[in-house]
């Protein structure tokens, strides 16, 4: 696999190309003609157009990553010297639960990763949740962790502040065993793999990055790696989630999936958006993850205040609307019909972390490009 | 491009008239993106068949190169030239690399010459995401190989990345030394599809002779005699840092025009040396093996080893670089029985013994350490660690990492356990090759034919060109007059002790000897360890004239001399004995302020430095202030006592501090 790691990196970051064209592209080149990507990048121009399908900005595409193969080899030797590892999706080590879970369209094509390879076949959870969090989310946090271990099975965390990090932690508390996604690229998290050493080559932690190599960490790319937690993670428990932001979004999306996600159920004084989860689809547990079987409903009003009800079930509606092109409030009240005011609607737009607003007379609003992409990961 | 074309092109890049068959044979494979090993003889012309390529190509043709002075010398020709090229190096500011590598990312190098040492640097893997590359070069690719007689770890990684690269890149290694095995080594690590292309290794025009002597003196004296007589000018080969120092001064003290180089030298030595030997500013340059090695000098004219080399195939590399021009070069060999000692002690004590090994793994099993700490930990010295680290990586029980920058030992999970079998198989093979060496000396047919031979060359021609087939054999004639010629420079040679630093006013001492070399060590050794009682008188008239020597009128204001380790009190007689002589007050007011160690036990300077930090003090400071001062000892080592006092004198105001001791240690750690 390593012979052939310049190839795999070229293919796995065409620009634009996302991850359903890209995977594509490999089935019909490896499963079906039996090529190496080797081979494959051997054929000609004509190959690649007449027996694959390819446009011509595609084909384009492809010249430019072959011709820039060494300078991928150079990287590569870079990485697998340091005792960083690729995964192809082809690549029987390849994490089972990830493909099932994202499936062709959106499983990354290569995985970057460092450590413990073996503990991406057994049985995982994710435990998410805020980055600012209550006390007692991360008690729980801290039992679901302690109870898992116990089960031999693996915690998946995306190593930000909060939930992820207590799940990591408390995992290697109970010596267990725990995959670090990391929101950028696997060789740069230097001072993480000194603080993780002993972990690491004691083969507890696996740390794993979809993104190129040495890309830095941005928000955008923490927003990418949300996807690829939940994805190779079996299970998913939310120790608290608001009404909007990554949790929300993810959890959200993941239901949508028909993913089993278990949601903490909150004290009476909390406030948060669990219940409003568990409304939404989610398995409601207690402390010890423990099913509630006789949940009763909470009908608090207060839990959004953000947002009016009627406006969380045109959320998706509006977003997916956005994505069309710019638009001002006055546009969208009409096209939705919506009983609110443009002021309600124009606060909500500006709070919300996917749109983006343009500064135009009146107002316009619409989507970030990868954020944008991003959605699209889960939209069957 | 056919023949004809290409060569239209040389004479008008290169001005040369045409390709040798086997560099047309080379560049035609790699103009078509094929891979090739070139096996020819040092002078043959081995850098045309990449650096004609290397101008056809779009992009930017990188070489890998082991040494520093090679690439120089072959950038100032290509720039003569008028080709772009550009070497990084780490002797050059981290500014310069950068903007080097600026210029090749915008495309504007033909040729960019890198250590291998560079693919760990993440500024240079960085750049090379943006350069067009168009081929990849291994020069000196012998070291890519543990049976090669310079194997560089690093070159394994060039290995790696060649293995890497995409197919119809084109790759070319090439080196002068390889023997069948060492072939078959490289060819079988740098995959399929490789053309392996080689010459005949005959040098006609060496004249291959062999002295044997009885001792160092008669080497000495040989040279004394005849040095000056030799044609042209040349190389001195010797087995040591020290004895390149040693041979130097005595040419010197003889006025024959020399100078001495090592690799321990600052870079600007080393560059206004490499220069002065292009330009046969003297008539002779004393080194270590490691200048020299690819340098396209025509007409070095003689090579001379006091040492004998490791195996005929280091032999063959060092005398290669003689003659380049074809013309007649003088090739001899000095060979005195007991020289077998210093390579056999390399071959032997070359590797830790395996406890230490074990040492270095428990360590990296539990922390991520750097070099330094790894030092600190395992109390080991800095060579010592490097060839663990070496073979533990070649083992791949550890990897060498980058973290923010600074290396760190990674252990690899699931890493096989140390395999000692591996040593002893490299160990046997030396052995071996040494006793090759030994049989070139005592050889009675063709010296020639016999080195082709172990290099697996099957030509079967004849020469006469060495003092077994032809040639009037060398003698060495003592005479009562260079033996007192010699024995004056011994008494009037005093070995420098270097613990300047730019801009610090502790300066440069001296030794009355070294240690190991002369009667002192023993006399030094019966009075601390053998109740010998003081140091003998004639250790004082040595030191005074060393001090003499080198400071001649200087002025000094007191002496202080060194508290012991233990209870004792050799340095402090002694250092009353000098100051009685001088005329120097001498102060007892230098002390110790916590017990040390003694420096021998500790591996290395950095433990040796921790052990003596912040130790002296100094009764009434005041008396220091504005003072030069010498500063006695018996024995210098590493250096880390004397600079330490010297840091605190200075903190307390000393103008001047200059050390002054009876015997320096050969080899301390860190040079
Ligand atoms: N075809 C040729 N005709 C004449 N001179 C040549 C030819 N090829 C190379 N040379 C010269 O031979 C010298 C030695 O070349 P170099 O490449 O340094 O040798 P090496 O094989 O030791 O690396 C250079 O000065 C070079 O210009
Ligand atoms: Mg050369």
């Amino acid at each position: 696999m390593n012979k052939d790691a310049a190839y795999w990196i070229a293919l796995a970051h065409l620009p634009r190309w996302g991850r359903l064209k890209i995977n594509n592209l490999i089935i019909k080149f490896y499963h079906k003609n039996k090529l190496t990507p080797e081979d494959f990048f051997q054929l000609s121009v004509n190959d690649w157009k007449n027996n694959y399908d390819l446009e011509y900005k595609e084909i384009e595409d492809l010249e430019k990553a072959k011709s820039e193969l060494a300078n991928s080899a150079f990287l590569a030797e870079s990485l697998l010297n340091e005792g960083y590892e690729i995964i192809p999706i082809t690549s029987s080590e390849y994490s089972k639960t990830l493909k099932d879970n994202l499936k062709v369209a959106h499983a990354p094509a290569l995985l970057y990763v460092k450590g413990n390879r073996q503990i991406m076949q057994e049985k995982s959870i994710a435990i998410v949740g805020s980055r600012n969090t209550s006390e007692i989310s991360l008690r729980f946090t801290d039992n679901i962790a302690k109870l898992a271990s116990k089960e031999y099975k693996v915690i998946v965390s995306g190593f930000a502040k909060g939930v992820d990090k207590q799940a990591l932690d408390s995992a290697i508390k109970y010596k267990g065993q725990s995959i670090i996604v990391l929101p950028q690229g696997i060789m740069t998290f230097g001072s993480g793999y000194k603080k993780y050493y002993k972990q690491i080559i004691d083969g507890d932690v696996l740390v794993l990055s979809t993104f190129h190599p040495k890309a830095p960490w941005k928000v955008e790319l923490a927003m990418a790696r949300n996807p690829i937690i939940y994805g190779l993670a079996a299970e998913i428990y939310v120790a608290e989630s608001s009404d909007k932001g990554g949790t929300w979004s993810g959890v959200i999306d993941g239901l949508r999936k028909n993913r089993k996600i278990f949601v903490r159920k909150p004290e009476e004084s909390e406030k948060n958006a669990n219940h409003l989860l568990i409304q939404k689809g989610a398995i409601p547990i207690d402390f010890n993850g423990k099913t509630i079987k006789d949940y009763v409903p909470v009908e608090n009003k207060d839990l959004f205040s953000s947002m009016n009800e009627p406006m969380a079930d045109y959320e998706k509606k509006i977003i997916d609307f956005l994505r069309n092109g710019e638009y001002a409030v006055k546009d969208i009240i009409k096209k939705f019909n919506l009983n609110i005011s443009e002021k309600k609607l124009r606060d909500f737009l500006k709070s919300h972390k996917e749109v983006e607003i343009l500064n135009k007379k009146p107002l316009r609003f619409t989507l970030k490009r990868n954020i944008e992409q991003q959605k699209r990961l889960f939209d069957q | 491009m056919n023949r004809q074309e290409a060569e239209n092109i040389l004479k008008r890049t290169f001005d040369i008239d045409r390709f040798y068959n086997k560099q047309w044979g080379t560049i035609e494979k790699i103009l078509k993106g094929e891979r090739v090993l070139l096996i020819e003889k040092t002078g043959f012309g081995k850098s045309l068949c990449f650096q004609f390529p290397a101008i056809m190509f779009k992009g930017t043709t990188i070489i890998f190169s082991p040494l520093i002075a090679l690439m120089r010398d072959q950038v100032k020709n290509l720039n003569s030239l008028g080709i772009a090229a550009k070497c990084i190096n780490s002797e050059q500011t981290p500014e310069e690399n950068s903007q080097i590598m600026s210029e090749a990312k915008e495309g504007k190098l033909k040729i960019l010459y890198i250590a291998p040492e560079r693919q760990e640097n993440s500024e240079w893997i960085e750049a090379t995401r943006q350069m067009s590359l168009s081929m990849v070069v291994v020069d000196e690719a012998h070291c890519i190989s543990v049976w090669g007689h310079d194997f560089r770890p690093s070159f394994r990684r060039i290995l790696n990345l060649v293995n890497l690269l995409p197919k119809g890149m084109p790759v070319l290694a090439t080196t002068a030394t390889a023997t069948k095995k060492v072939e078959a080594d490289i060819a079988q690590q740098m995959g399929g599809n490789l053309t392996i292309i080689r010459g005949n290794l005959m040098r006609e025009n060496f004249r291959l002779f062999v002295i044997k002597v009885n001792s160092e003196d008669e080497k000495l004296i040989w040279l004394g005699k005849n040095l000056s007589k030799l044609p042209g000018s040349g190389i001195l080969y010797t087995g040591t840092r020290v004895d390149t120092e040693i041979y130097s001064k005595w040419f010197e003290y003889l006025k024959i025009s020399s100078i001495g180089y090592n690799a321990g030298l600052d870079p600007d030595s080393r560059i206004a040396i490499e220069n002065g030997l292009m330009k046969n500013q003297w008539k002779c340059v004393i080194s270590t093996n490691a200048l020299g090695m690819g340098i396209d000098k025509p007409d070095i004219r003689f090579i001379i080893h006091t040492q004998i080399p490791q195996s005929p195939v280091h032999y063959y590399q060092e005398i290669g670089r003689a003659g380049r021009d074809g013309e007649p070069a003088d090739i001899i060999l000095f060979y005195n029985p007991e020289d077998r000692d210093l390579p056999e002690a390399f071959i032997e004590g070359g590797r830790p013994a395996i406890p230490k090994y074990e040492k270095v793994i428990e360590a990296v099993k539990s922390e991520l350490l750097g070099e330094r700490e790894l030092m600190r930990r395992t109390n080991l010295k800095q060579t010592q660690i490097r060839v663990i680290k070496a073979d533990l990586v070649e083992q791949k029980i550890i990897r060498e990492v980058t973290i923010d920058r600074s290396k760190k030992f990674e252990y690899i999970t699931g890493a096989p356990k140390l395999n000692p079998k591996a040593f002893e198989e490299l160990r046997a093979l030396k052995t071996a090759d040494l006793e090759k060496m030994i049989g070139y000396v005592e050889t009675t047919g063709s010296r020639m034919k016999y080195l082709c031979n172990f290099l697996g060359d099957s030509d079967n021609r004849f020469f006469k060109n060495c003092d077994n087939t032809g040639l009037q054999k060398l003698k060495v004639a003592i005479t009562p007059d260079w033996t007192e010629k010699l024995q004056a420079y011994r008494e009037n040679y005093f070995p420098e002790l270097k613990v300047e630093t730019k801009g610090s006013n502790l300066v440069n001492g001296v030794a009355a000897s070294y240690y190991g070399v002369s009667n002192v060590g023993a006399a030094i050794h019966r009075s601390k360890y053998e109740n010998g009682g003081d140091f003998p008188d004639f250790l004082l008239r040595f030191t005074l004239k060393a001090f003499r020597k080198k400071f001649g009128q200087e002025k000094f204001d007191m002496i202080l001399y060194i508290p012991p380790t233990k209870s004792g009190e050799l340095v402090k007689n002694f250092a009353i004995k000098i100051s009685q002589v001088l005329k120097i007050p001498i102060s007892h007011n230098l002390r110790k302020q916590r017990q040390t160690s003694e420096q021998k036990v500790f591996e290395n300077s950095y433990l040796k430095a921790d052990n003596v930090r912040d130790a002296f003090t100094y009764n009434n400071p005041t008396e220091i202030e504005d003072k030069s001062i010498l500063l006695i000892d018996d024995i210098f080592d590493s250096g880390a006592t004397v600079k330490e006092i010297g840091r605190y004198l200075i903190n307390s105001g000393a103008k001047k501090i200059a050390p002054l001791v009876i015997a320096k240690t050969v080899g301390g750690d860190l040079t």
